[in-house]
């Protein structure tokens, strides 16, 4: 993977086929937990089965097997609660708002699995789109990290560690000898790079711009 | 400070007495400084100066108060606010 870079106005960033898989597949994930139709099931993705990523994409799909219920930790933080000591202004707003932050963020979402479910190993983003993609970003990291437990900045710091250490211990065993889950191995590795990955979009200025 | 009165005139950044409602801005580990910053300069219109430095108060004291106005405004910036993935509330001010 290569990160974001500029390019005649743009940002492009480089993927190659197994990384456009992943994300895609968790785009549509966080989209079924937002309640969205199925990107994958209306049309076909180009990109090819992978039997070899079967667990690892297993590990995505169970992000959203949860039910969408407004007390599932994940879809909280996509949706927080906007007056957590005052119900009624916060029953309100849900009411007047929840619909259409569900459609933009669907709609963010479905735009770059179109964009990763095409063939090509680029991934181009106009400048127009840099921050509804960055926001995007976002959601599937919140998603993640929801997951994973991450709900102060120390935990963040805490899962970075643990992956470095468990990616050194890994060349020498294997995750059971090294006592490791899987699951929260492969999930944290996702939102590193999914952290990296926006890092490099948001800190370009494209076209000269602020 | 012309500044801050204009950018109270285009998205009610800066606080008044009188103002009966507040958006707050939360901190959380996900959010990116780098992209925190870009969303308070695309969206409030601050320059980059104060939204790196509302942004630090998030990130240093837990939260930062965003804007100031009527309920309907404040539901309308916390709406933003959520839709970039920020942690964002609505609350009486002088709480």
């Amino acid at each position: 993977m290569k990160g974001f870079a500029e390019r005649d106005g743009a940002a492009v960033a480089t993927l190659d086929d197994d990384e456009r898989l992943v994300i895609a597949r968790i785009v549509a994930d966080v989209g079924l937990l937002l309640g969205g139709e199925d990107f994958g099931a209306e049309r076909q993705s180009s990109l090819p089965h992978r039997e070899d990523l079967a667990e690892a994409l297993a590990f995505l799909d169970a992000l959203a097997d949860s039910p969408a219920e407004p007390d599932d930790p994940a879809l909280l933080r996509l949706l927080p609660n906007a007056a957590p000591e005052d119900r009624e202004v916060a029953e309100e707003f849900r009411r007047l708002t929840q619909d259409d932050l569900r459609a933009s963020k669907l709609a963010r979402l479905r735009r770059i699995w179109d964009e990763l479910s095409t063939e090509g190993g680029e991934w181009v983003v106009p400048e127009a789109d840099v921050m509804a993609t960055a926001a995007a970003l976002t959601d599937v990291r919140l998603v993640l990290a929801s997951r994973l437990g991450l709900e102060r900045d120390e935990d963040a710091e805490a899962l970075h560690e643990e992956i470095a250490r468990a990616t050194a211990a890994l060349e020498q065993a294997s995750p059971a000898e090294v006592g490791i889950d899987p699951e929260r191995l492969w999930l944290g590795m996702v939102y590193d790079a999914l952290t990296w990955l926006q890092e490099s979009l948001v800190s370009l200025t494209l076209g000269g711009q602020r | 400070m012309g500044t801050r009165e204009q950018l109270d005139a285009q998205a009610g950044v800066g606080t008044r007495v009188q103002d009966p409602w507040v958006t707050i801005v939360w901190n959380d580990p996900v959010n990116l400084m780098s992209y925190v910053t870009r969303v308070f300069q695309e969206y409030f219109h601050l320059p980059r100066h104060e939204a790196e430095a509302r942004m630090r108060e998030v990130h240093e004291n837990g939260r930062s108060i965003l804007s100031a106005g009527s309920r309907e405004q404040m539901e309308v910036h916390v709406q933003a606010m959520h839709s970039y993935g920020l942690w964002a509330t609505l609350e009486r001010s002088g709480k």
